[in-house]
């Protein structure tokens, strides 16, 4: 029988599930042993199950285009992607250190500033910063926890080893598709996942759920949580609605929310005003409250920073955490491990160049061919260079882009970023890929076991985000030792 | 609950409610129009006489012909009032109120949705048509199963099932109304002739004829059909059944200010009504009255519950 991974290449990039074209990992070896016990025709059924089933589940993601909105239908590779469960519990550990560490720095910029004045950090990489916003100074949010959710996006070099490509603070998205692909996978490999100890994965909502409860601002009896999104018409509604349903919480628009007199905040419902304790607020600083920061946004709700600092009620994130989420803040986070916790990083940044700093921009301005460069404040892939993929034209526009503007660019070297096995018109196929796990800080701190793999469909592709043909995978934490 | 979304779990219902009542009601017309000889003063046409949708077919075909008027009722997108415009309303209404419903209730009617979606074209072809229709009317039957044995019986539900009734109430009336034309003194003697028929056709569009024969053990006959789609408080789709549902649910929800009241007053109207005894010209204006009085009850619902426009 001709094996089904014949000519797999393992020679581009660090292959997550197999050493050579005859030779799986260890940790992926009952996987791809199956798979090669399977037909062609049975590996095409059960793709396109898992298509039918995504069609029927409505896991859809929306992108904007000229054409007008479209609803796509989320593109997921049945392949799934495994870690072994002994890096995983340092990949958690370095998790927890790292958001412990940001959130002490986004504490300390509201208040003292010590790190800058510790000589740290020039202030300037603050005042200069798009998401620093000045109304936030001496707020003290519960746990002194500013980001709740995050998203950290890691990826494994041709070395071996996960760096940390960027902490995401704001609003990160996608847990419910990481929540999703399981279900999937679960239609689809039924037989797999009785024969291999997977992590569960589906207690995120809950864990979410006590999170919120412990930020609330009064500790006794019923906390009233909701989730506030921009509206039916968002990229992310989807995950908005499947994380609400999934908590029981409610799922609000601003137009919902009113604040009162008493600077409390209030839903309109069918028994009048109800009093909100808790909200998990997926818009963005920008538009959360007209009375602060943007003026013109619809989305948010007036007098809602205001209930905020008088303590009325949690907001997650903060405002103003997203501080912490630029990416050159980011180069320092290493150093703040070593600052607020005392102890060395876990988790490797990728080395960065700061275009700021002019002996870097001299580096970086002679090396564009080589390096990535993006955005300090961009997300979503947008705006950024990959300097081996470009053309000399691009790269000599960019040239002049950094030039006008180097606080708001980074560089860093282009990674061997690793693959893992993709079906692709019935054949597997080596793609690059990622992984985002989310980190929830209150009272306690949870990790997801795993996190959300995204996958660069596209042969040779970079880029995994699904606005740029990017897919996705459920994601395996194996229990070795226990066989 | 938010007012928002009682909003929208109502217009949900609506919705689904009328795509499942146009399925039956093309779908028991067709199989009347199979039993009638030709040149009885009967045909596609009163199907949109009944969904009051004349001048929009009008604008759009030249011909009243049977592949007209079920491709206009049942797959033209850009009607409003037609099978499929309802189920995508129905589909985008509880896309955005997922949160308060059992996930295969979403499933189930996006399912539907894809269904229809890729057979719109089948329905030109009689045979066809009919296995769209019952796909469609299983898949309401469906939902409606589910969220009966899945849901909480709690305010959410309790606004799916107001809206449900009011636009079953209000497809009742005018199925009613049309049938008062068979009451007309000046009916064609061949008309006269196949009266049973059309008049078990009736009961028929409704989910009624099994009923009504235990009802009232005897022969169908026009009046008491009427009586009985009317007044009577057990059979689901009867006017009566429905303003008792409906006052169910009002009497169970907060803030209900006088609703009860309103709904009480409906109620007599109807109970006062005795199709025996009524010219057709008398049941014609008491069923516009009727249609009007439903219309009144959702302005009524709308401004107790659901969210106001807020200013600025």
């Amino acid at each position: 029988m001709k094996s089904i991974w014949k000519n797999y290449k393992t020679d581009i990039a660090y292959d997550e599930l197999m050493c050579s074209e005859f030779q799986s990992r260890s940790v992926s070896h009952r996987l791809c042993q199956y798979l090669d016990s399977l037909k062609k025709e049975d590996i095409d059924k059960r793709k396109i199950a898992a298509e039918l089933a995504i069609m029927e589940m409505g896991i859809s993601f929306t992108v904007y285009s000229e054409e007008g909105n479209i609803d796509r239908a989320w593109p997921f590779d049945i392949i799934p992607r495994i870690i072994d469960a002994r890096e995983w519990r340092i990949i958690e550990k370095g998790l927890k250190q790292r958001l412990t560490a940001l959130n002490c720095f986004i504490s300390d910029v509201y208040s003292e500033q010590a790190f800058i004045k510790a000589g740290k950090m020039p202030a300037e990489i603050i005042n200069s910063s798009k998401n620093f916003r000045k109304e936030c100074i001496g707020v003290k949010p519960r746990h002194n926890v500013w980001a709740n959710i995050c998203g950290t996006d890691l990826v494994r070099d041709k070395d071996g080893i996960m760096y940390v490509l960027e902490d995401n603070l704001r609003v990160p998205s996608g847990v419910s598709y990481m929540l999703e692909n399981r279900v999937i996978t679960k239609r689809v490999f039924p037989e797999l996942l009785q024969d291999i100890d997977v992590l569960p994965i589906g207690d995120y909502p809950t864990h979410l759920h006590d999170m919120l409860s412990s930020i609330a601002p009064h500790q006794n009896g019923h906390v009233t949580c909701a989730v506030l999104t921009p509206g039916i018409y968002n990229s992310a509604y989807f995950e908005h609605a499947y994380l609400a349903q999934q908590m029981g919480a409610q799922l609000v628009e601003g137009k919902d929310l009113v604040v009162n007199d008493d600077d409390c905040v209030y839903m309109r419902t069918i028994e009048g005003l109800e009093k909100v304790d808790v909200i998990y607020r997926r818009i963005d600083d920008d538009f959360l409250d007209p009375e602060v920061f943007r003026k013109d946004s619809t989305l948010g709700v007036p007098g809602l920073v205001r209930a905020w600092k008088a303590g009325n009620v949690a907001l997650a994130n903060a405002p103003g955490a997203g501080v912490a989420d630029d990416k050159v803040v980011y180069a320092y986070v290493p150093e703040m491990i070593r600052y607020y916790l005392n102890e060395e990083p876990i988790l490797p940044n990728v080395p960065t160049y700061l275009c700021s700093n002019p002996d870097d921009l001299a580096y970086v301005l002679e090396h564009l061919a080589e390096l990535v460069v993006k955005p300090a404040n961009e997300s979503g892939g947008y705006g950024m260079l990959v300097g081996p993929h470009a053309t000399a034209k691009e790269v000599a526009n960019f040239r002049q882009i950094i030039q006008k503007d180097p606080r708001n660019y980074i560089a860093q070297p282009t990674l061997s970023i690793s693959t893992a096995p993709t079906l692709c018109k019935g054949k597997l196929e080596p793609r690059h890929i990622d992984l985002r796990p989310f980190i929830l800080q209150g009272e306690n701190t949870f990790v997801t076991a795993g996190g959300l793999t995204r996958v660069a469909l596209k042969k040779g592709s970079l880029v995994v985000n699904s606005s740029q043909g990017g897919g996705s995978k459920d994601t395996w934490i194996i229990n070795g030792e226990d066989r | 609950m938010l007012s928002r979304s009682a909003e929208r779990l109502y217009w949900l219902a609506r919705y689904l409610e009328r795509t499942e009542n146009i399925a039956r009601l093309v779908s028991v017309h067709m199989n009347l129009l199979m039993d009638l000889p030709k040149g009885v003063e009967m045909d596609w046409r009163q199907l949109i006489m009944i969904t009051a949708s004349e001048q929009a077919f009008h604008e759009k075909n030249n011909i009243a012909n049977e592949r007209n008027i079920t491709r206009f009722l049942l797959a033209d997108a850009d009607y409003q009032g037609s099978l499929f415009s309802s189920l995508s309303a129905a589909r985008e209404n509880i896309r955005t109120s997922r949160e308060l419903l059992p996930d295969e209730a979403w499933e189930q009617v996006n399912e539907m949705y894809l269904f229809a979606k890729n057979n719109l074209d089948t329905v030109a072809n009689r045979r066809q048509r009919v296995l769209f229709l019952n796909e469609i009317l299983k898949g309401c039957q469906r939902f409606t199963g589910l969220l009966s044995g899945y849901m909480s019986h709690n305010h959410p539900y309790r606004f799916i099932r107001l809206g449900v009734n009011l636009e079953r109430a209000d497809m009742t009336s005018r199925i009613l109304d049309l049938a008062s034309l068979l009451l007309s003194e000046s009916r064609s003697e061949e008309m006269r002739q196949y009266e049973t028929i059309l008049w078990m056709n009736i009961l028929k569009s409704l989910n009624a004829l099994l009923m009504y024969r235990q009802h009232m053990r005897s022969r169908v006959q026009g009046g008491d059909v009427l009586n009985y789609l009317l007044l009577d408080t057990n059979l689901p789709r009867s006017v009566g059944c429905c303003i008792a549902e409906m006052a169910g649910c009002i009497n169970e929800l907060p803030n209900s200010n006088d609703l009860p009241e309103k709904l009480k007053e409906l109620e007599s109207y109807v109970q006062a009504i005795n199709a025996r005894q009524t010219t057709q010209k008398q049941l014609r204006e008491i069923l516009d009255g009727l249609q009007n009085k439903l219309g009144d009850l959702h302005g009524q619902i709308a401004e107790n519950w659901f969210l106001k426009e807020v200013a600025g």
